[in-house]
């Protein structure tokens, strides 16, 4: 028998490895229904933008329109990035909404977070444990966006030769506009770290799931519509979601990075922001 | 310390001979302490400044009514909740700082058991036991095999947690909480649920433990639970502690007198009386003596009258009166106070 041969008097135990219990936490985020329908419902996301411009160009409107959208037609490498822009407005925030609320308040209300704080894991570990599940997610709806995204863009929408026609006129090879979809995707779990590091801090006050998920959609459509009042032009350049719009950054040439980069920056504030919420909470908080 | 020394016996997944010593706990150890804890929620007193010593090796029983606190206490000795004033103590050492030291050899069933729905009882236990810094992880599947076996479980492991019946769900409880051996194992109303049969099996697991070696607390309001397994009880009632100590020795001090079994009764309660006891005739047959002398000489005074003694035992309560007395005894001060 494998646990009798424990002596439980031989000495403190030594912590579990956290290899072992990311290891856990991904199998756990891994195996939840939610999860995989979650990341299905992506897949879905740039291929019916495809179907969608296939059957605009097919109404012989030609140009299929303008704006982001638009220039995807016959330019079937903007399309993964079209994508991720358009699903982090809301799509991709709400998945780390819902990672974020099983992650803790979930585990919470379910009485399983207290088996976790007895083991012990340690609640730092934990909250390292969780952060890493919730970035998971981030991590892998993003790539599946980009990835059936770039499909999508080459055998649905196709066009340019396998290359990528910028908004500035020029031409990239694949391999560069590879690249940039590569560094759109970097971007965006960057942006989504952010929200998943302020999702996280609510879901450590709360057992109730939805609260977590009402406070980043509430905060978010707050967000928006404080970025819409003139008289509040000086609070943009600290909201989260004002740059949010650099992603299409990556379809010019040369390539800007002043966009990505400051808006980089306003997600590793809140990320600070949020982690030492969490952590603070976290090593307070009763189970 | 609490070290056990070398006595080894923790092999709790073989069944124990009962009555075999187990490994000898170190004199005066104890497995949990409360020193003045207290916890207020709001307004809410929950636990008014408790004083509990766990020793090593009982069988400890919390008894109490509905929200007397026995929860919250046990809820602070692991951890679980920051105590608003007092101290606790975890296998020697101090809660929280020395948690991460104890807790592995602490397995725990507070307050329901806490899985997760969409998964099965085997892949449930098996994301605890990959938490449990006393598995290796080659050993984990055996581990929650054994594990499930014990709380009778295997046939079901397959299933969602989601379609477990209540008792199902608290023999899965139970089966994390035995995932490894342990030194303490604290189990919140364990047999909340369980049918017949399930109620003996956490019984046999009792015992099983404790000729093990290990030391349980377990809190029920199932009165005659505790008195079948436990060897200490501690009564709660309002967040205070009201009695806590031995079984045997809070039911002997509750003793009420001598029931003798003798052919005339008349002559019994004169002879008894005579011999400067209180006595009465109670039922058919049957006298009660209390007070006055030690039995033996209240025995010689009617074996001298002559009169054929057949039976005599001492009248000892069951810890249902007791618990009964002793809470109502209090509630009777509160109201007076009130």
């Amino acid at each position: 028998m494998t646990a009798a041969t424990i002596d439980t008097t031989a000495g403190d135990p030594r912590p579990v490895p956290t290899l072992r219990l990311f290891a856990a936490e991904l199998r756990w985020v891994l195996r939840r229904p939610r999860t995989l329908i979650m990341f299905g419902l992506f897949a879905l996301v740039p291929i019916l933008i495809a179907i969608g411009v296939v059957v605009a160009d097919g109404d012989g409107d030609g140009n299929g329109g303008r704006g982001l959208i638009g220039s995807i037609g016959g330019n079937g490498l903007v399309l993964p990035i079209a994508a991720m822009t358009i699903s982090l407005t809301l799509l991709l925030p709400l998945a780390v909404a819902v990672a974020s609320a099983d992650a803790i308040a979930g585990e919470a209300s379910h009485g399983t977070l207290r088996g976790l704080l007895l083991s012990p894991v340690g609640r730092l570990r934990l909250v390292g444990m969780k952060a890493f599940g919730v970035l998971v997610v981030a991590v892998v709806a993003t790539l599946v966006i980009a990835v059936v995204g770039v499909l999508a863009g080459l055998v649905v929408v196709g066009g340019a030769d396998g290359q990528l026609i910028t908004l500035s006129g020029t031409t990239v090879g694949l391999g560069e506009a590879v690249g940039r979809v590569g560094l759109v995707a970097l971007w965006t779990v960057g942006q989504l770290a952010a929200v998943g590091a302020v999702a996280l801090a609510v879901s450590s006050f709360t057992e109730h799931p939805l609260v977590v998920l009402a406070s980043v959609l509430g905060g978010l459509i707050t967000f928006g519509v404080l970025s819409t009042i003139p008289a509040l032009d000086w609070l943009a350049p600290y909201l989260l979601t004002t740059g949010w719009s650099a992603g299409a950054d990556a379809l010019r040439d040369p390539l800007p990075l002043d966009g990505l980069g400051s808006s980089s920056l306003v997600a590793l504030v809140y990320l600070v922001v949020g982690a030492a919420v969490l952590i603070t909470r976290m090593s307070r908080r009763d189970a | 310390m609490t070290d056990r020394g070398t006595g080894g016996g923790t092999a709790l997944d073989t069944a124990p001979t009962h009555g075999a010593p187990g490994p000898v706990p170190a004199a005066g150890a104890m497995a949990a302490r409360a020193v003045g804890l207290r916890k207020v929620f709001g307004t809410t007193v929950a636990v008014d400044g408790i004083d509990l010593d766990v020793p090593a090796g009982s069988v400890f029983g919390m008894l109490g009514p509905n929200g007397s606190g026995k929860t919250t206490l046990i809820r602070m000795l692991l951890g679980l909740t920051r105590p608003s004033g007092g101290t606790a103590e975890l296998l020697g050492r101090p809660v929280p700082d020395g948690l991460s030291a104890t807790l592995p050899d602490v397995g725990a069933l507070v307050e329901g058991p806490g899985f997760h729905p969409f998964l099965s009882g085997r892949e449930n236990l098996r994301r605890v036991a990959m938490t449990e810094p006393r598995l290796g992880r080659s050993e984990i599947a055996a581990a929650v095999e054994t594990a499930l076996e014990r709380v009778g479980l295997a046939g079901a492991a397959g299933r969602r947690f989601r379609g477990y019946s209540l008792g199902m769900k608290q023999r899965l409880g139970l089966a994390s909480a035995l995932l490894v051996p342990r030194r303490l194992v604290v189990l919140d109303e364990p047999t909340n649920g369980l049918d017949p049969s399930g109620t003996r099996e956490v019984r046999r697991i009792v015992g099983e433990l404790r000729a093990g070696g290990a030391t349980v607390l377990l809190s029920s309001h199932l009165l005659a639970e505790v008195e079948a397994i436990c060897t200490h009880v501690a009564v709660l009632q309002a967040g205070s502690l009201v009695v806590s100590g031995e079984l045997s020795t809070l039911l002997d001090a509750g003793a009420g007198g001598l029931e003798i079994t003798v052919d005339d009764t008349g002559a019994a309660v004169e002879a008894l009386r005579a011999a400067g006891a209180t006595a009465f005739t109670e039922a058919p047959g049957t006298v009660v003596a209390d007070g006055g002398p030690p039995a033996p000489r209240l025995l010689a005074a009617l074996v001298h009258a002559g009169i054929d003694v057949f039976e005599v035992h001492r009248r000892r309560p069951h810890l249902e009166e007791l618990f009964t007395r002793l809470t109502e005894d209090r509630n009777d001060r509160d109201g007076e106070s009130a």
